[in-house]
């Protein structure tokens, strides 16, 4: 001690040497001692000196403390005193010492001494040497001076330390340091180290950062952990943000499902109602931008989309969700929570899904985006967490056609429920509040749930809404103009013509409605003409000559007044085109609108910075250009027009492809349908095919024996019809020849009959024809009944023959029945053409067969029918002679009669005659003739009574 | 996702033998004619699986530019395997070779397994170095050889999964330390010994802090 108050007792007196010569004598000392204790005497007075006389040090010192890192690096003791005077000089922190005394050059002070430092190369190359120093007085200092350095002059440090082979991997050595102190020092050397350098971010990375800092977050007990926890977390942020390559390691690494334990809250009530610590509230949001890091929209899509789903599938988007239900939270991370759940579950379809059905545990429990949509329109919420909630409601919509139609839903009037608060609900209370901020947020929220969707824009135009009582109920749309045409503040009119402009867009329904109100358009043009304001009010009048613009480009000339020609007009004679695309340029040239397109996140300080949203400011960059292409004076109306048409035309040619397509889908489907019927039909057919192939060979042998049959029977049956024909010809003319001899014999009977006839007529007496007359007719009989029994007998082989036919007949019907069954069968095999093919030759020749079989069988029933036809007419022949017989048999009993009328005739006469004779032997006559004759009639009359 | 080994690879040599096509060709079984110059390093990642177990393989594809190379030096140590890879149809790349061997080398732990690569068989007809040339450089140096092509898909599978095989034997034979990360080796998870309530495998402090 004697040593320093020899240097400093001076000092303190006030006229003694200056700093700079103490310091001058002590690096003299230092550099040409040969004693290593008075050198690290030296330097130890240096080092205490270096932090009251910085520029002294720095300028005179810092050769010669380099040489004593390089020389006598075997003594840490020293080393450990030149790196800490070192470390001075460079800090430009404050310490509580030096509070009094001025710093001199300022605060660039540590940057000049570490641009000086690094202007050799090796400086920093010999400090990352020193590092392998395990010595605590050396590794620490060094670590100490290293961060100083990179916060002084970051870039070239980073370089430095890239150049010197294995820098970073050294550097992330020291977070395995068992001495906590170093490891937490090493954080901030890293967080130094990393800041804004991809490249040794993910050389930091590869050493296995992620698992490191995990491990030391969970150690450190997590969000309640302290400042360690908060720089390893920095740390983390500071390797993935905007770095894709290392969120893709970390994510490939299964690090997301880590990050879940970091936001399990602590279900205990009573630590709740004590409160966060700042501490706490820090790592909390730390952690929350860890993970906003990974899903940011400015992410690679499809490394967000895969980050979101992992982290849906590890419990962490539920985890959030249940920070955002829970008490007690704080509202800045209650505010981040919302922005982390939003960017968790932007885009995807899965998390929005589950976003959608997570309930507050409210009562009764409301869905969490009603009570959410609760705060937004709700004044009384601090600004920053009704921005993070619309930007949740936004995310939730996003990409996402399900939730804007279940939101839309709650706004018509069918589904509407009085009884329960719903979005819809809150949203049209929000947009017609007296709170200006609120009609924004309502706007901005209702314009996303019909953005990019035709068909809810085309719902929403039904709604109605109820305004004071025995009013008619106003469309939205219009209550909206209502709105807009009453003026109020500069957010409102934004808000709804954000929303009016989003509705319009691709939208001619919409713009039919718009323009149906006449007032409309004028009050546009009204506003668009006006030329003067300020920023926002030209913000406004742009947004205003947009909207105007949609009128053009979406109308679809239905409406007599506004078509898109007569508003062209308007805009060319009232505005001005220059004017008009003027006032368009003023939205894209504003600052809110750079920043709105931006990214999606609203990251507004203030209520009045609130302007654009992003998705309008997307639908105002994509239109904007339409819109001066169609009004531009090179396109004249016509072809505007034609565009339009030709744009129409190229949509329906479009739409007619793609119903085309569907319609060929459908076909190929319903082909597809079929294709596979038909194989499995061709399957079946297949089976069929091989079943009917034996049950052909079966027909065939069947057939075969059948002909055999059929040929030995059709032979002998011809044999036995020849036969029978000749016996029935003979027959036949056994009865003709009887008939010819009855017909003699009839016609003896005639001559007999006529020879009595004239007998009686000669009053003969005709005995002899009475005799003749009964034989006669014995004999007729007896042929008659002769024919009679030959006909029966005649008829029993003809119906013996008959059922014969009748057989033949069935059984060729069957087989043909068969045969046609089989040629179904082959019809259906058609496939198989070569089968099918031996198949059909086979039916074909079956069929030829059958056909032979056939007309064989045609000839047998035509010969058949000869002899019924000869049966017939012999039938015909026997009826005939029956007649005849019944004629002559007639004719025999007139002539029976005409003999007894004779007889009696003669009976009268011989009476006549005796009494003529008695009369005559009376008379005394002799009478002498005839007595013969009479004797004999007498004894014939005897022989008759 | 849960793997029983963790395999860090680089693949390392001249600008445009085709280092990023055959990590894209491993990695999403794709080929991409036009590929821009790697800026630093790029990831990527596949699963495999060897006798039976899953091995998890993360690899590093590096800028062949010169001015990278204090970059891609950075990741040696780390790696458990190096696909070195030149160019069949450009002799210089196979001239380089011996540099980009000794880097490696002096860079990397000594347990390393390189596999040499001739890369751009597809293109024969256009051939400078002979593939008898690549085996007898890899003979003299000790490297596993094979020639691939990224654009066909021809051996890249096998590229990747021999040095896989490698290294699993090494470890099997215990010549690795599979318990030092630093070796580019991890045990999957599952099959670590230590604490399991940790987010991951121990290592953080103690056993290593003397070591340098």
């Amino acid at each position: 001690m004697d040593y320093f108050r020899k240097y400093l007792a001076p000092q303190q007196g006030g006229e003694q040497p200056s700093g700079a010569d103490t310091v001058e004598r002590l690096v003299d000392r230092a550099s040409s001692s040969t004693l290593l204790d008075d050198r690290r005497d030296a330097v130890r007075a240096i080092k205490a000196l270096s932090r009251k006389f910085r520029l002294e040090v720095g300028t005179l010192a810092m050769d010669t403390l380099l040489k004593v890192l390089e020389m006598d690096s075997s003594d840490s003791e020293i080393t450990g005193y030149a790196l800490d005077a070192l470390c001075n000089v460079m800090s430009n922190e404050p310490t509580d010492e030096d509070e009094e005394i001025p710093q001199p050059g300022g605060d660039d002070l540590g940057a000049q001494f570490t641009e000086i430092f690094i202007k050799k190369t090796d400086n920093v190359g010999l400090l990352l040497s020193l590092l392998e120093e395990y010595d605590f007085h050396v590794r620490w200092p060094t670590v100490k001076l290293l961060t100083t350095l990179l916060t002084n002059k970051v870039k070239e440090l980073q370089e430095c330390i890239l150049v010197f082979p294995m820098g970073v991997s050294k550097l992330m050595d020291l977070l395995s340091d068992s001495r906590e102190i170093i490891r937490n020092d090493a954080l901030l050397l890293l967080n130094q180290l990393t800041r804004g350098h991809a490249n040794i971010q993910k050389i930091v990375a590869f050493e296995n950062a992620f698992e490191r800092l995990l491990d030391i977050v969970h150690e450190e007990g997590a969000s309640d952990g302290g400042i360690v926890v908060e720089d390893c977390l920095l740390l983390l942020l500071n390797l993935l943000k905007g770095n894709s390559s290392n969120q893709n390691f970390f994510r490939e690494g299964s690090h997301v499902k880590y990050l879940t334990p970091f936001f399990e809250l602590d279900q205990d009530p009573h630590r709740a109602q004590v409160g966060w610590s700042a501490q706490k509230v820090t790592n909390m949001h730390l952690m929350l931008q860890l993970v906003r890091a990974l899903v940011s929209p400015s992410n690679p899509q499809q490394l967000t989309t895969n980050c979101q789903k992992n982290m849906h599938t590890c419990g962490l988007l539920q985890q959030l969700c249940k920070i955002l239900m829970a008490s007690g939270v704080p509202a800045d991370v209650l505010t981040e929570t919302i922005n982390t759940v939003a960017e968790v579950i932007r885009g995807n379809f899965q998390n929005q899904e589950y976003f959608a059905s997570v309930m507050a545990p409210s009562n009764p429990p409301r869905p969490a985006i009603v009570v959410l949509l609760m705060s937004m329109v709700n004044e009384k919420q601090p600004f920053t967490l009704r921005c993070a909630v619309l930007y949740c409601f936004q995310s939730f919509l996003y990409k996402n056609e399900v939730g804007q139609s279940q939101i839309v839903q709650t706004l018509l009037p069918t589904s509407a429920d009085a009884t329960t608060i719903s979005a819809g609900q809150l949203l049209c209370g929000g947009l017609f509040s007296a709170d200006s901020l609120s009609n924004w947020f309502a706007a901005v929220a209702l314009l996303n749930a019909i953005s990019n969707n035709q068909t809810q824009k085309e719902q929403l135009l039904r709604t109605q809404l109820a305004t004071s009582l025995g009013n008619p109920p106003v469309s939205l749309l219009q209550q909206c103009c209502n709105i807009l045409t009453q003026g109020g503040r500069v957010q409102t009119r934004i808000g709804i013509l954000m929303l009016l402009a989003t509705w319009m867009a691709d939208c001619h329904t919409a713009v039919a409605h718009f323009l149906y109100n006449t007032a409309n358009v004028p009050y546009l043009i009204s506003q668009v003409s006006s030329s003067d304001g300020d920023e926002s009010e030209l913000c406004v009048q742009g947004l205003c000559a947009f909207l105007l613009g949609i009128c053009v480009l979406y109308n679809d000339d239905q409406n007599q007044t506004f078509t898109t020609a007569s508003i062209r007009q308007i805009i060319e004679k009232r505005i001005g085109l220059e004017a008009f695309t003027n006032k368009l340029s003023h939205v894209t040239k504003s600052e809110n609108y750079t920043r709105a397109i931006k990214k999606p996140h609203l990251n507004y300080k203030q209520p009045s910075e609130v302007f654009f949203d992003h998705e309008f400011s997307r639908l105002f960059k994509d239109v904007e250009h339409d819109i001066i292409k169609a009004l531009s004076p090179t396109n004249n109306s016509k072809d505007s027009k034609q565009q339009l048409a030709n744009l129409k035309e190229h949509e329906s040619i479009v739409a007619q492809y793609k119903d085309l397509i569907q319609e060929q889908d459908v076909g190929l489907r319903q082909l597809q349908g079929q294709l596979e019927s038909l194989q499995l039909e061709h399957g079946r057919t297949q089976r069929q095919l091989d079943e009917s192939t034996q049950q052909i060979q079966q027909l065939r042998d069947q057939n075969a024996l059948l002909k055999a049959t059929k040929g030995a029977k059709s032979s002998s049956s011809d044999l036995c019809r020849e036969e029978e024909v000749k016996q029935l010809n003979e027959k036949l003319q056994h009865l003709s020849l009887q008939l010819v001899e009855k017909d003699s014999h009839i016609e003896k009977m005639k001559t007999d009959l006529l020879v009595l006839e004239a007998r009686v007529n000669a009053q003969d007496l005709a005995d002899e024809d009475k005799e003749n007359n009964p034989s006669e007719t014995a004999v007729l009989q007896q042929t008659v009944n002769r024919l009679n029994t030959e006909l029966h007998e005649l008829r029993l082989h003809v119906s013996n023959k008959d059922t014969e036919i009748h057989r033949v007949t069935s059984e060729c019907s069957s087989l043909q029945r068969q045969l046609k069954e089989l040629s179904l069968a082959s019809n259906n095999l058609a496939v198989d053409t070569g089968k099918v093919q031996s198949l059909s030759d086979e039916v074909k020749k079956l069929t030829d067969d059958k056909n032979s079989l056939q007309e064989r069988l045609k000839k047998a029933n035509e010969e058949n029918l000869n002899f019924a036809d000869k049966i017939h007419k012999l039938e015909d022949a026997v009826s005939r002679e029956q007649t005849e017989k019944s004629k002559v048999n007639d004719e025999l009993d007139t002539l029976k009669k005409e003999q007894e009328d004779l007889l009696v005739l003669l009976a009268d006469q011989d009476t006549k005659i005796d009494t003529y004779k008695k009369k005559l032997r009376e008379l005394g006559q002799e009478v002498e003739d005839d007595d013969d004759d009479l004797n004999d009639e007498d004894l014939e009359d005897e022989d008759e009574t | 996702m849960s793997y029983a080994y963790l395999f860090k690879y680089i693949i390392i040599g001249d600008t445009g033998v085709g280092k990023s096509c055959l990590l894209l060709q491993f990695t999403d079984k794709r080929f991409q004619p036009v590929h821009d110059l790697t800026i630093g390093v790029e990831f990527g990642a596949r699963m495999i699986s060897i006798d039976g177990k899953q091995i998890k393989l993360q690899i590093w594809d590096t800028a062949g530019q010169e001015s990278f190379r204090s970059i891609t030096r950075s990741y040696y140590r780390g790696a458990a395997g190096a696909l070195l890879v030149y160019d069949i149809t450009r002799r210089d790349t196979f001239n380089h070779l011996t540099t980009w061997l000794e880097d490696a080398r002096q860079h990397s732990n000594s347990n390393m397994v390189i596999m040499l690569i001739g890369n751009k068989s597809d293109l024969e007809a256009r051939r400078d170095v002979k593939k008898e040339e690549g085996e007898a450089f890899a003979r003299e140096h000790g490297l596993i050889f094979m020639e691939t092509s990224a654009k066909t898909a021809a051996n890249v599978e096998e590229a990747f999964i021999n040095t896989a095989k490698e290294i699993y034997q090494k470890i099997q034979d215990g010549v690795f330390d599979i318990n030092n990360e630093a070796n580019g080796i991890k045990i999957g998870p599952q099959h670590s010994p230590s604490n399991p309530s940790m987010p991951s495998g121990g290592g953080n402090a103690g056993p290593s802090g003397n070591c340098c």
